[in-house]
């Protein structure tokens, strides 16, 4: 064979197989043995992905002694009934988490504290009561371990595992090329060509997620079960989404011969649909609401706010941060005065 | 006796690999040889320890029997019996059934002075149960990522196996290995039907000749690969479909830990045209 | 010195080329020049050509092209005309059937009447090409099984794409024409209808699809094997049987305690193969249309193995409500 086909040909292996990986690797059982059900790491990538989920560490709590915060300081309308000493405290935490570049000043008239005119100042205050309403009310999704900023901030001015609205197709109301919202290799479908949008029916929306039938035969009438096989894709995209936010497969929460049955899945399947439904809460009470406050270059393609989808949170992991627990330092963080 | 018109003059000693005229005779129409003593014992062991585990199970249904591996937590070492290490042993005497029984289609090769194709494909075949049962555990580190022995459960294996790779018809070699296999039914479909329709051509027509077979495909896609080549083409297409599905299994677990669908990132983001 | 296995044809003798049998008043003339391809040789036969070019051919052509091409402008106007960008994507981009909202109508060309326009034209080209299998058969005085077996991948072809979309009542059922979006169709209609493996056809499906492949394997390495005596010539050995036949047969009787014979070993095959589709036609067109769960149905028919359950057992939360 003439050398440069020999050279192509080994280019072209290389290329194919530069993205293997190789054995040693770590599985951990999640179901009876024999199932098949179990997770896969690959060490070497673990490794890598620690750092990335260290959590900083909390400074020493403050004196609960002396004045509130809102009899100090104007205009303070979260956190109030913080001592001053927790109030600055807590202030330098949010720092540290969302803007360690920019510091006050990135939510703060530095010459007056109290003025409202940045909107990171406005949309900031929000995000504590979200942070609250969350570490108080959705513990079946965050248990005691909670959210403080960090989780998906680290160190972010904006997160960075965030959605919006994709933007509409080029050739969207011509005659040719309409994909249907699906068959192109996106991120947010894990590069398959399933629908590249889930988050807007499921996670901002509460489109039904269930397509399978409680019974085996197909019913009639009232009791026919509508859900198409198109509809199963649209399910399938979130279930590849929060698989791959969560570093993990779908044997982590059910045994796939029976997918509905919650009596053949695992309890991780009851968290992950509280996940659901909180982040629901979290995109239409909290972030939808902040649309006008935020300009223009902070707005997704079509207008709307960025909102949280899994991997805003978990980035990759089972837990976020691996289940350290942040919030316990931050008790301001996890009572909330909502309903 | 159950012998074919023609048989007798073939029944000749010779061809064997191992034991010389002790096994060289037959059993009705079955050969025997030393492999078909081997095959007897480990059919007959391995067979009696799967009856045992049905009735150390729940049920005698046959569709529902289920004897599964070991925990992962057992690793590569011998598990108690009831905790998988029937399984294990089962395995054994499967392994040696099959390789006893390619040894013994080589001595009746051998002996009806045949080639050895046959016992060579099917080591393709114990190729893919020895790599889906040891290889890969092996590579993974514990014998529980083997499928159990069950008709129903060992596809919730593979449907769960599947599963930990999120889309495993993303897997490249899989995609190989299934075309090859649809390839080889179409052409085994063609090449029954052609080979009928020469000898069965109808009520009033004779019988016709691979010049007929020859111009038939011709006709109809402009080439005809020949009786020969037919026969090459189908060991072919069914072999490297078996090849690679070991390939796209092995591969899974030991050698890509994530979703399938993402391998394909490379392919994607090469400098000629990422987007 | 090492025996040679059959494998490759160390010598090609060449020869006048082969123009066809005869072909009866009727037809047409057959088109191009016949010429050999060395390297073809050493597999099979190195001729190609000539080729029957028939109205029915070029009719199936014509629609198969036009189809093929209607895809293939769809997936590069959905790259922005881009060539580069449509070789990157290839494998993700589709023709999307319609959305499940417009039913069994005629939907708007973009949002899935392309599709149906593809899918009417593909069809008419297969079934253009089958006529043709048909009758080149009936024209060269032989048997029509290859027609028979097309028929059954037909049928296949037509239950996922035709009839089972109309018993559902909704186009948006049918297979999306593109690579990647095939397979996430199979994924989609599994996951829908309670994991396809539990469908006893599907099943069946599969042990003939195996089947297909172990019977070739066996076929192809038997022939092979017992080359020297002249064993591919399986005509001239099914009607005068000769110790290729003898052989071939004896071996698999020794070695399992019975044979096939030189012809009937066709039948194996071909009914093998054929019922790969064709069962699993049926399991498909069954799904959705009578069974909606094919889990639940194997646990009705009592064939699903039990594990032992996590402890303690999994309760839905849908029944306590969101907030607990």
């Amino acid at each position: 064979m003439k050398m440069i086909y020999k050279l192509a040909l080994c280019l072209g292996v290389a290329a194919m197989l530069s993205g293997c990986e190789r054995p040693p690797i770590e599985t951990v059982q999640t179901g009876y043995r024999g199932t098949g059900m179990e997770q896969i790491y690959n060490p070497r990538t673990l490794v890598k992905q620690a750092p990335l989920n260290q959590a900083p560490i909390a400074a020493e709590a403050a004196s609960p002694d002396g004045p509130k915060a809102n009899q100090v300081y104007q205009n303070v309308k979260v956190l109030g009934d913080l001592s001053v000493g927790q109030f600055n405290r807590q202030m330098a935490a949010i720092t540290q988490w969302v803007a360690p570049d920019q510091g006050c000043a990135y939510c703060h008239n530095v010459q007056n504290f109290a003025d409202d005119g940045k909107y990171t100042k406005v949309v900031a205050r929000r995000m504590i009561q979200m942070t609250q309403k969350v570490n108080q009310d959705w513990k079946p999704h965050v248990a005691e371990t909670g959210v403080t900023c960090y989780t998906c901030h680290r160190g972010n001015n904006i997160p960075t595992q965030v959605w919006a609205a994709p933007k509409d197709r080029k050739y969207a109301n011509s005659l040719l090329g309409d994909l249907a919202g699906q068959n192109m290799a996106t991120k947010e479908a894990g590069l398959t060509s399933l629908p590249s949008d889930p988050f807007t029916p499921y996670l901002m929306g509460a489109q039904p997620i269930r397509v399978n039938s409680t019974t085996a035969m197909t019913g009639v009438g009232a009791n026919a079960n509508r859900a198409s096989t198109k509809q199963a894709e649209h399910t399938y995209s979130l279930m590849v989404h929060m698989s791959e936010s969560l570093g993990v497969n779908c044997s982590y929460c059910h045994n796939t011969r029976n997918f509905q049955s919650w009596e053949e899945s695992r309890p991780q399947r009851v968290t992950a649909w509280y996940g659901i439904r909180m982040a629901r809460e979290i995109n239409n009470d909290y972030m939808t609401p902040l649309t006008s406050t935020f300009p223009p270059h902070r707005l997704g393609p079509k207008g709307d706010v960025l909102k949280v989808n899994c991997t805003t949170c978990h980035q990759g992991a089972f837990k976020p941060l691996y289940g350290a627990a942040m919030a316990k330092d931050y008790p301001e963080l996890q009572v909330s005065a909502e309903q | 006796m159950s012998m074919l018109s023609f048989e007798r003059k073939y029944r000749v000693r010779g061809g064997t690999l191992f034991g010389g005229d002790l096994f060289d005779f037959w059993v009705g129409p079955f050969y025997v040889g030393f492999f078909g003593i081997t095959t007897l014992f480990f059919v007959l062991s391995g067979t009696m320890m799967i009856l045992w585990g049905a009735a150390m199970g729940p049920t005698w249904n046959v569709w529902q029997i289920n004897i599964s591996p070991p925990d992962i937590s057992y690793g590569l070492r011998f598990a108690p019996m009831m905790e998988g290490g029937l399984w294990q042993l089962i395995t054994v005497c499967a392994i040696g059934s099959f390789v006893s029984w390619a040894l013994r289609e080589v001595e009746i090769a051998r002996k009806l002075g045949m080639g050895l194709h046959v016992p060579v494909a099917f080591g393709m075949a114990i190729l893919a149960y020895v790599s889906l049962q040891v290889i890969r555990p092996v590579l993974m580190g514990a014998w529980g990522h083997a499928f159990p022995y069950g008709i129903y459960s060992h596809l919730d294996w593979v449907s769960n196996t599947a599963y930990q790779y999120l889309h495993f018809h993303y897997n490249p070699w899989h995609m190989i290995a299934v075309t090859l296999f649809f390839a080889a039914t179409l052409a085994l479909s063609m090449h029954g039907g052609l080979v009928l329709s020469a000898t069965n051509p109808g009520k009033g027509q004779v019988v016709k000749t691979p010049e007929h077979e020859d111009t038939f495909f011709r006709d109809l896609i402009g080439y005809s690969v020949g009786t020969l080549g037919i026969h090459r083409l189908g060991l072919f297409l069914a072999l490297a479909g078996v090849w690679f599905g070991i390939v796209c299994i092995v591969v899974s677990g030991p050698f890509w830990t994530g979703a399938w669908p993402e391998w394909w990132s490379w392919w994607l983001n090469m400098p000629i045209w990422r987007t | 010195m090492a025996e040679y296995q059959n494998l490759f044809t160390s010598v090609q003798p060449v020869g006048p080329l082969h123009h066809g049998i005869d072909l009866p008043r009727g037809d047409d003339k057959r088109t191009g020049e016949p010429f050999l391809v060395h390297l073809l040789g050493r597999i099979g036969n190195a001729q190609i050509g000539p080729v029957y070019l028939g109205s029915l051919g070029v009719a199936s052509l014509i629609f198969g092209i036009a189809a093929f091409n209607i895809i293939g402008f769809n997936m590069l106007a959905s790259v922005d005309w881009n060539p580069i960008q449509l070789i990157r994507q290839l494998f993700w981009l589709a023709l999307e059937p319609p959305p499940p909202a417009y039913g069994l109508n005629f939907p708007p060309l973009e949002q899935g009447g392309w599709w149906l326009i593809v899918g009417f034209m593909l069809t008419t080209s297969i079934l253009l090409w089958w006529v043709r299998t048909y009758r080149r058969a009936r024209q060269l005085g032989l048997g029509t099984h290859v027609a028979w077996a097309f028929a059954a991948a037909i049928w296949l072809y037509l239950v996922c794409g035709f009839f089972r979309p109309i018993m559902m009542g909704s186009w948006s059922e049918a297979v999306p024409f593109g690579i990647f979006p095939h397979l996430d169709w199979v994924s989609a209609i599994s996951l829908r209808y309670g994991n396809l493996f539990y469908n006893p056809f599907h099943a069946l499906s599969i042990v003939f699809l195996y089947g297909s492949v172990l019977l070739f394997a066996m076929h192809g390495a038997t022939i092979l094997a017992v080359g020297r005596y002249g064993g591919e010539r399986e005509i001239e050995q099914i009607v005068d049987r000769g110790t290729a036949s003898e052989r071939a047969g004896l071996f698999w009787r020794w070695t399992m305690g019975f044979n096939a014979s030189m012809e009937s070993i066709h039948r194996w095959a071909w009914w093998f193969a054929v019922l790969c589709p064709l069962v699993g036609g049926v399991g498909i067109l069954l799904t959705g249309t009578v069974v909606d769960n094919w889990y639940l149905w194997s646990v009705k028919h009592h064939v699903v193995p039990a594990y032992p359950l996590g402890s303690p057992v999994v309760v839905d939360p849908a029944i306590l409500g969101v907030k607990p």
